[in-house]
């Protein structure tokens, strides 16, 4: 199913897995600024500024990793990216397909599995051959085949996360926005899912991936640091440095999820 | 693959809208049977509603300004309309809070709000006839009805009429408990006032939600008729209600629906 899409990528011009800021992005903001406070003046509450004047740019086939401290505003940044959230200012130019993985999976407990994917696929505008296609290509990538018929809310946390980024993936999007999408993978899943990510970004697939583990730096073409409000590239620079990196990543347990 | 996607119903296309909805419905109503306390109460508050109202105002006292005539068959009533009023209030409540977050993936996904709001409001619907019927059904047991299509025409006025109130509810106060107990005083309190047991003349009663339903299940019950100017007030309460529900759904369910 990816083969497709990377010939259309070559015919658009995009970049391909190198990425880097020579094409047309295909995802673009720029000024973001969001606060959170209290809409009425309620006593013993607080506003606090989580982007200030953010740009970021996506391009095709390249995979960017956002990283920053905890409450840096990562999540709530991707949420401004793929539309689930207003920004107080700035904008968003999407003008291609986005699949978005949150960082808790957004399912409903009550349906199985398969009736999740007949949803969400019913939502992208699959027909139902494409959707019980994608559906199985995906539980058979991932592991989670046994589990179709089983409700979301009976699900461990680990297969609950393999279906919520199924979900972001299912529609071939042309660009992935992934919020800590490995969250309890096992370590055969977490393999499954980086060697997924080289086959989209060779396809042509735009990936960003909010991430803590700085044992993960040498797989993203550009590493993008939310700091006060804005962000900055980090390529390149000793992560060992930058706060907001889990250093757990780096000896203890080789940057395992 | 998206020329495809459109012929098989895609995003803009009313076939697509029409999946959709479809599908949306569909998962509603099995997230609703697949909650094991919602089936309870479909059964036990009828009985419990009915019932226990009759056997409570057959015990009241006599007090010169309340109707004394009929009371035990007027408790039943009033337990009747209690019981959809606030079953589908409930129900209303937590089509819209119970799955904010997904809801709002679902409309990243493809989903418009509007597609939402009607395959929710569906769903309410649906829950109001099935709670309408079992709660008729409880009170003919023991009561005789002399019209029942009437009588359950009132009820699911009533109970459409809640249904909205409960996802308005949903929409500003968006919390399970605090909702709940919204719903559990208003219906309450709407019930009493509107039954005719106390014989009041107050022009504020007649904009209570439960006025024109009760007016009409009276009728229905007792008499076997249907006051034209009530039914007309009852549909008409049910379309403001409608519209000022859609309105408010559609602009305070979005940017929240995602918790930052």
């Amino acid at each position: 199913m990816f083969v497709d899409r990377a010939d259309t990528a070559e015919s658009d011009g995009r970049t391909g897995s190198d990425g880097g800021t020579g094409g047309t992005p295909v995802l673009r903001a720029s000024g973001l600024a969001k606060t959170y406070g209290p809409q009425l003046p309620i006593p013993f509450t607080r506003t606090v500024e989580v982007l200030d004047r953010a740009d970021v740019e996506i391009y095709p086939g390249e995979i960017v990793g956002i990283v920053g401290e905890n409450g840096s505003g990562k999540s709530t940044l991707m949420k401004i990216l793929v539309g689930a959230l207003e920004a107080d200012a700035g904008s968003v130019s999407r003008e291609t397909t986005i699949g978005w993985c949150p960082q808790e999976p957004h399912l409903y407990d009550r349906l199985t599995v398969r009736e999740t994917f007949r949803l969400f696929g019913t939502a992208y505008g699959m027909d139902d051959d494409e959707i019980e296609r994608v559906r199985d290509e995906y539980a058979d990538r991932l592991g989670f085949e046994r589990f179709l018929d089983y409700r979301v809310d009976h699900l461990s946390g680990g297969n609950r996360q393999k279906v919520n980024l199924s979900i972001a993936l299912m529609h071939d999007p042309d660009v992935l926005m992934l919020d800590e999408p490995y969250t309890g993978f096992d370590w055969e899943t977490y393999l499954a899912f980086w060697e997924l990510t080289e086959e989209l970004t060779e396809a042509g697939t735009a990936i960003a991936i909010i991430s803590h583990f700085v044992s993960e730096r040498d797989r993203f073409d550009r590493i993008l640091e939310l700091a006060d409000g804005t962000l900055s590239d980090v390529t390149g620079q000793d992560p060992t440095e930058r706060a907001g990196n889990d250093p757990r990543g780096v000896g203890a347990n080789g940057g395992r999820p | 693959m998206a020329d495809a996607r459109e012929a098989h119903g895609g995003v803009g296309t009313a076939a697509g809208r029409g999946r959709r909805l479809r599908a949306g419905v569909s998962s509603h109503v099995r997230a609703f049977v697949r909650t094991p306390i919602n089936v309870v109460l479909l059964i036990a508050l009828p009985i419990a509603m009915v019932e226990g109202y009759g056997a409570a105002m057959e015990a009241f006292p006599s007090l010169p300004f309340i109707d004394t005539a009929q009371m035990v068959e007027m408790g039943r009533l009033n337990g009747a309309m209690y019981t959809v009023a606030f079953f589908a209030g409930v129900l209303g409540l937590f089509q819209v809070i119970s799955a904010l977050q997904a809801d709002e993936r679902l409309r990243i996904c493809g989903y418009s709000r509007v597609e939402l709001f009607v395959s929710r409001l569906v769903t309410v619907v649906i829950g109001s006839l099935v709670i309408t019927g079992v709660s008729l059904a409880v009170l003919w047991w023991s009561t005789p009805v002399a019209a029942p299509i009437a009588a359950f025409g009132a009820l699911a006025l009533a109970a459409f009429i809640y249904g909205l109130i409960g996802m308005l509810i949903g929409a500003v106060l968006p919390r399970a408990l605090e909702g709940s107990l919204v719903l559990v005083f208003l219906v309450d309190a709407d019930d009493f006032f509107s039954s005719g047991i106390l014989d009041l003349n107050a022009a504020i009663l007649n904009v209570f939600p439960l006025h024109f339903p009760h007016q009409l299940f009276r009728d229905a019950v007792f008499d076997g008729t249907v006051a034209t100017a009530d039914a007309v007030g009852g549909v008409a309460y049910l379309l403001v209600a409608l519209a000022v529900v859609s309105v408010l759904y559609v602009r305070l369910t979005g940017d929240g629906g995602v918790a930052a």
